[in-house]
């Protein structure tokens, strides 16, 4: 199932390459085309100071880019990246190649908290304050906590168990959210066109209250990644490895919930890239989390930089959720992986 | 004592599945858990192994409390390989056996070449060394197992328990590893506690033996004092044979299929014996409660005295004379009353010759007679020939003549179709 045996260090230089060409082409693309030599030089201007002296279709030029196109490419990088660790994060605690923030509930559970919280500062002015990924984290760690507890039984919690208690609450969750937009009255299309998600005109604020939250979650992954190994092989082997296997898993579930709750926040519901970005890069270089989430994290920011174009290119000028790119692609391609691999993965 | 297991109580949920269990594990002690199954084994494995805890008691690991410990400490001394595999993601094994140094690594420690070092040693002993590249998603149900004996070695323990590790292996990896712990133990002073179902098994290899029967100690001691057909009766309900090959050995056990013959006959069996080449037949024939008489024999003889012992009854000639006229007739009476008569491969001499003339007479009479053959009857004759002329005689008679005294009671049972005559 190794595809590629090549170092991953070098793998992770191309990538690298490659998300940063697609920021630049990122950057550029939109109703003024800045061709991609200009947004360099134009970002070179300032690190040696000679922006200041930007006129005329240069300092448009650069007022886009930097308020308008730069945050909104830089937003949806690092969401990409949080929905791939979270959906890595799950898949290696359940033992299952098919987890993912929605099956289990915490996307459901982040949208309620931050249409809450919409509806709720929306009329006060401080819509897009820090407070919605706040409360999208709190719901979403609710969520896994009431998933948790209720799939609980004599100090373990089953996979199967797990997953019928996600289904179970996502759907009361989902009600609870329909409930909420049924009540807003003149705010439901606002609701309605975030929930599915997009980084259209989201601006620098929206990075400074993403970034926390996404910070905190993708460092505790990555503390947890050996441990996360060991609970692939099974809750009670990884005790007898020594691991301590209920506090990785309350640090793990907390990460990914604010994983999840900054990224449902800022962009919406967007579905697809938790499940596929993890489950292809574990097809590619193996389960190791050690490798597998760095390298999640490098290809979640690029599938949606690259997605993100597309939703504005596809139909431009107008363009669309990019929820429904991530799903238009990722649909089939999940599909077509779960075909291949049927046997490796019901075996 | 490694390991101190005081009153301990335990199970899932509300119901215990053990109960008051106290054992004490010496260093470098293999010990066997047996009894049925659901009997509590595996629980009180995983409860001596940190994943259970118990309800009442406690575990002392070298005088410290086991539950007390942080995990991987316990896991510094502790390893577990466990019943299943649970190798569904495609690591190498390598990388599966590397996870037995995850509880001698601080947090952001990496893997440094002693750990590599004890890695491949770990392969080495288990015999795994050539499927290091290979991942785990490939193995066979019996790599798989030497694999994960293998990431416990890893581990570096000081106790080592295994469920069933036996259990899915073909025979030869299932010595392959029985002498692998055997040898640890002796030059590492590994302590060995397992859960096996094979009795044999763990006759042959464990000092001690702790037998469970319903979540509750039913006996415990080394194989020769715990393994005895009263015991297997009593805790698994079922009828085998224990057997000890050579005073001394570990005892064995045999299965005997159910026959349905054997449990509806009742033959009353002669047998002309003596000299003492007797005894296995005497042996087969008393398991099966049969009425056996002998004759003619001399008082002494070691056929006479097994004959005694056993309770047969016995037509008995005195020390070294000849058979006289009267023991002959009682002989003969013996013989006529007799389901079957079987002529045991006894030397002839002057002095008993009338026991193979009695024995031709009853075969010309039709009477049923077996003949244990072993031929070269003139190695046995020492009359000068009068005995081997009358039993050459009797082989050309209509009587059943066999190898061995298994193949009599086969005769007798009605297994084999053996030709008469």
């Amino acid at each position: 199932m190794q595809l590629v045996n090549k170092p991953v260090s070098l793998i992770m230089f191309f990538l690298s390459l490659l998300l940063l060409l697609l920021v630049i082409l990122g950057i550029g693309i939109g109703a003024v085309w800045i061709p991609p030599l200009e947004v360099l030089s134009l970002a070179g201007g300032h690190l040696d100071g000679s922006s200041a002296a930007y006129q005329g279709q240069m300092l448009s030029h650069d007022i886009i880019i930097w308020s308008i196109r730069l945050p909104r490419v830089l937003l949806g990088a690092m969401v990409g990246t949080s929905l791939s660790v979270a959906g890595a994060i799950f898949q290696g605690l359940f033992r299952n190649p098919m987890a993912d923030p929605y099956v289990i509930g915490v996307s459901s559970g982040s949208a309620l908290g931050a249409v809450a919280a919409i509806l709720l500062l929306g009329s006060t002015g401080l819509r897009y304050s820090y407070s919605i990924p706040a409360f999208a984290f709190v719901c979403a760690i609710l969520t896994i906590f009431l998933v948790y507890s209720l799939a609980r039984t004599g100090g373990k919690v089953p996979v199967m168990t797990l997953l019928l208690a996600g289904i179970a609450v996502n759907s009361f969750l989902s009600a609870l959210q329909s409930l909420a937009m049924f009540y807003s009255g003149d705010q439901m299309h606002q609701v309605v066109f975030w929930l599915l998600g997009g980084f259209s005109s989201r601006g620098w604020e929206y990075i400074w209250m993403f970034m926390p939250y996404a910070l905190i979650g993708t460092v505790i992954a990555f503390i947890y990644a050996r441990e996360l190994n060991g609970m692939l092989i099974g809750e009670e082997q990884a005790q007898h490895l020594g691991i301590d296997v209920e506090r990785v898993k309350i640090m793990l579930l907390t990460a990914s919930a604010l994983l999840v709750g900054a990224s449902v926040s800022v962009s919406g519901l967007i579905g697809f890239v938790g499940l596929i970005i993890p489950h292809v890069v574990r097809l590619l270089i193996g389960p190791d989390h050690r490798k597998l989430l760095p390298m999640v994290a490098l290809t979640g920011a690029i599938f949606m930089v690259g997605a993100d174009i597309l939703a504005r290119t596809i139909i431009a000028p107008e363009e669309l959720p990019v929820g429904v790119v991530t799903a238009l692609i990722g649909g089939p391609f999940f599909i077509y992986l779960l075909r291949r691999h049927k046997t490796a993965l019901y075996k | 004592m490694i390991l101190d297991v005081m009153g301990v109580t335990c199970g899932y949920g509300s119901a215990a599945v053990l109960e008051d269990v106290t054992l004490k594990v010496a260093r470098g002690e293999m010990l066997g858990i047996v009894g049925p199954n659901g009997s509590g084994k595996s629980t009180l494995l995983k409860a001596m192994s940190r994943v259970l805890p118990p309800r009442q008691g406690s575990i002392l690991l070298q005088e410290n409390d086991l539950y007390q410990m942080r995990p991987s400490r316990a896991a510094q001394h502790l390893a577990v390989v466990p019943q299943e595999a649970g190798l569904d993601f495609p690591f190498t094994v390598e990388a599966v056996v590397m996870m037995g140094r995850i509880p001698h690594l601080k947090r952001f420690q990496r893997e440094g070449p002693r750990d590599r070092e004890i890695v491949r040693a770990a392969l080495r002993q288990t015999n795994t060394l050539e499927l290091a590249e290979r991942l785990v998603t490939e193995l066979s149900g019996g790599e798989k197992q030497r694999v994960l004996i293998a990431r416990a070695l890893a581990q570096e323990p000081e106790v080592l328990f295994l469920d069933e590790p036996t259990s899915f292996l073909d025979l030869n990896y299932q010595i392959e590893i029985m002498e692998l712990l055997n040898r640890l133990r002796y030059e590492q002073g590994l302590t060995v506690v397992m859960v096996v179902h094979d009795l044999n098994l763990a006759s042959q290899y464990c000092d001690n033996l702790l037998v469970i029967k319903n979540g509750r100690i039913f006996t415990a001691g080394n194989p020769t004092q715990v393994l005895n057909e009263d015991l297997i009766r009593e805790v698994y309900g079922c009828e085998v044979k224990v057997e000890q090959r050579h005073p001394g050995s570990r005892p064995m056990l045999v299965i005997q299929p159910f026959n349905h013959h054997r449990n509806n006959i009742h033959l009353r069996v002669h047998v002309v014996g003596g000299g003492g080449c007797c005894g296995l037949l005497f042996h087969h024939l008393q398991e099966r409660s049969w009425e056996v008489t002998c004759g003619v024999v001399n008082i002494g003889d070691s056929d006479w005295q097994e004959a005694k012992r056993l309770g047969f009854g016995v037509v008995e000639a005195a020390p070294f004379s000849e058979i006289s006229l009267e023991e002959d007739q009682l002989n003969r009476q013996a013989m006529l009353q007799a389901d079957y008569i079987i002529l045991a491969p006894i030397p002839f001499g002057i002095g008993n010759l009338p026991n193979l003339g009695a024995v031709l007479d009853m075969a010309e009479r039709g009477a049923p007679v077996i003949v244990i053959d072993e031929g070269q009857i003139a190695q046995r004759d020492y009359t000068g020939g009068q005995a081997a002329a009358i039993y050459n005689r009797l082989l050309r008679s209509r009587v059943y003549a066999v190898p061995d005294s298994a193949q009599a009671m086969a005769v007798m049972e009605g297994d084999t179709e053996f030709a008469r005559g």
